[in-house]
């Protein structure tokens, strides 16, 4: 059993969505945004994570482990403080989406999925993430914060290297960001 | 219709006078309700509490207005599937917009989340909804909160909740993220998503509108479809359908991203075609290069060459003109969708993606098949492993390690995917491969022609030979 607890705010975020759903569906229903609030306070989804969503919900842990593992954005193994994902799919592709990536593995000296020693940034390439006429983009996620409502768009060397040189020194660099 | 005249020869954002949905981009203060009311927001709502539900439904019947997601279906008919002595009735807007090439839906949840709230209000009181929800992509950080704020102030104003605008109508809305999977922009995975476990497809029939969310009747309709409604509502169904072409009314919202100098998103009339959509609307083309491809509808449709850009990209044309080559299986046998019928390409998503003549399209068809082995959901063996084995060989060819009867082997997989899975994420994969081997061909053999294996293979044979 694990040691860990939900947070008093999702408790209340619980509280709030309940009603929004039919009594004999919610308790299924708020699982994937349970897993969401609970990847925020924990940073990720492991198997306690699992068993703790589990256990409040009422659900088989078998159901909420092969629902968050469906999801890309569940974390199943600890990130970085940033989490800097960027996207390589057709429109960002064929404007130079790979040498931008390339860079950051290059500079970050981490694969796809990879963080860096020190912990701080955690490199992704992910698939569309709808600004296909802006390529190439990259979203930026910070641990424990809420979600940072940025994109950062048309990059190319320069504009990476800025962005890495800010996340290096532990900011995000939200001027940049659209 | 006269009304309408459009613009020509203004600058590309000028384009075309009428904006249905995109009057308010790019205008920050049109997230507010109070901006957006001043400018005839809310007013079809409020209008629509108090009509039969009927008359509303006749009107999106009179207004050919037809599904934005992808498959182009006839908003009003699919709303006629509810059965009518049905208790609970769900409405669900798709907002998990991520078809590779789209990102229209992402700017009107931005830029006009309250045109979206008033389409469902009318949308809900046509279908006896109580309860709506938004289902927006899990990456869409930037817009969700903007949504919800959205939503907070229609609350705040009465025209959520209990009694809609006075009226007689208890409506809600709530959000619902995703959590990141393609698949769950397919209805049927969305809604086992909502439900709150895989977004696992569900085999069709029972169509959603019968059987759909927790086992009750739902409309689950497009972030765009649903946006129209209030101008239907404002300005009449005829006047809707007036404004498309043929079986198709409206305006569309396409995205455009690649190679062209003003890639962006442009409300336009359905009749324009590639070459104006390329030339008027978006610039023309990056460093004067030329056209070599272009994906019409989201990466699941089959591409055009540069000689089949004078059709209108509107959903009926770009399935029947007979300028589109049809989609072949091997050179000189046609791909068959069932029934006898041909594959030429469609509208799709609205998301066209333009290449120029120095793109390398081996790669490309590599890029679009590797997204969709990695999201393939994996219940349907002939897509989950079909579409790992396509992304192989394609990665082989553009790798320069093909070998010859490679371009042979894609087109037999691809063709083995198509038409045998429960949903479509198999012929959106199938589809283009087999599109890009029908008008591309030339360049998977080159590649193969001049790889390792080949040379590898006339060198072993020049050892061995006396």
């Amino acid at each position: 059993m694990t040691t860990k607890q939900l947070s008093p705010e999702i408790e209340a975020r619980i509280q709030e969505l309940w009603p929004r759903f039919p009594p004999q569906n919610v308790a299924k229903a708020l699982c994937i945004p349970v897993l969401y609030l609970a990847q925020q306070q924990f940073g990720m989804v492991d198997d306690d994570v699992v068993d703790l969503v589990a256990e409040r919900l009422g659900l088989p842990p078998a159901h909420v482990k092969g629902t968050a593992t469906f999801y890309t954005m569940f974390n199943k193994k600890p990130v970085g403080r940033f989490h800097l994902q960027v996207c390589t799919n057709i429109g960002c592709q064929i404007t130079g989406a790979y040498e931008v990536f390339d860079r950051c593995r290059q500079r970050l000296g981490v694969g796809n999925h990879g963080t860096t020693e020190d912990g701080n940034i955690t490199l992704s390439e992910v698939e569309c993430l709808a600004a296909c006429g802006y390529g190439p983009v990259a979203q930026i996620a910070e641990r424990a914060k809420p979600d940072i409502p940025l994109y950062f768009e048309n990059l190319d060397i320069e504009r990476i290297d800025q962005i890495l040189d800010a996340l290096a020194d532990g900011d995000v660099p939200t001027q940049l960001g659209s | 219709m006269a009304m309408f005249r459009p613009n020509w020869g203004a600058d590309t954002v000028g384009w075309f006078d009428l904006k249905i949905i995109s009057r308010h981009f790019d205008v920050p203060e049109a997230k507010d309700i109070e901006y957006f009311e001043k400018h005839g927001g809310y007013a079809s709502a409020r209008k629509a509490v108090k009509m039969d539900p009927a008359s509303i439904h006749a009107e999106v019947k009179a207004s050919n207005l037809r599904g934005r997601g992808g498959a182009g279906f006839p908003t009003g008919v699919k709303w006629g599937f509810v059965p009518k002595d049905a208790e609970t009735v769900y409405l669900v807007v798709n907002a998990d917009e991520s078809e590779p090439g789209t990102f229209k839906d992402r700017h009107i949840l931005f830029w006009n989340p309250h045109m979206l709230i008033e389409g469902m209000i009318i949308a809900a009181r046509s279908l006896g909804v109580q309860n709506a929800y938004i289902y927006i992509r899990g990456e869409m950080q930037r817009e969700y909160p903007v949504l919800q704020r959205a939503l907070d102030q229609a609350y705040a104003k009465g025209y959520l909740g209990k009694r809609c605008f006075g009226g007689d109508m208890d409506f809600d809305i709530t959000i619902y993220r995703g959590a990141g999977a393609y698949i769950c922009g397919e209805e049927t995975a969305l809604l086992s998503s909502l439900e709150g476990g895989r977004g696992w497809p569900r085999l069709k029939p029972p169509f959603p509108a019968v059987k759909g969310l927790w086992g009750q009747p739902t409309i689950v309709n497009n972030v765009e479809t649903i946006a129209n409604l209030p101008w239907i509502l404002e300005n009449g169904g005829q006047a809707f359908a007036d404004l498309g072409v043929g079986r198709s009314g409206g305006l569309r919202i396409v995205s455009v991203c690649g190679h062209v100098n003003k890639p962006g998103v442009y409300e336009l009339p359905l009749s324009v075609t590639g070459r104006e959509l390329i030339e008027d609307v978006c610039g023309g083309m990056r460093g004067g290069r030329k056209v070599k491809a272009v994906i019409p509808g989201g990466v699941s449709m089959p591409l055009l060459d540069e000689s089949e850009l004078d059709v209108p990209f509107e959903f009926d044309a770009l399935q029947q003109d007979e300028r589109i080559a049809e989609v072949e299986v091997q050179p000189g046998i046609k791909f068959d969708l069932g029934g006898g019928r041909t594959l030429r390409t469609m509208a799709g998503s609205g998301g066209v993606v333009v290449m120029d003549e120095d793109t390398d399209l081996v790669s490309a068809c590599w890029r679009i098949l590797h997204f969709f082995a990695d999201e393939s959901c994996g219940q349907c063996t002939p897509c989950r492993e079909g579409t790992g084995w396509l992304v192989r060989v394609v990665k082989r060819i553009d790798a320069g390690e093909g070998r010859p009867g490679d371009v042979e082997l894609v087109a037999s997989i691809a063709d083995g995917i198509a038409g045998n899975t429960i949903c479509a994420l198999g012929d959106a994969a199938a589809w283009p491969t087999l599109a890009f081997l029908t008008k591309f061909r030339d360049e998977f053999q080159a590649k193969i022609r001049s790889s390792t294996f080949v040379a590898q293979q006339r060198a072993a044979a020049e050892q061995g030979a006396p």
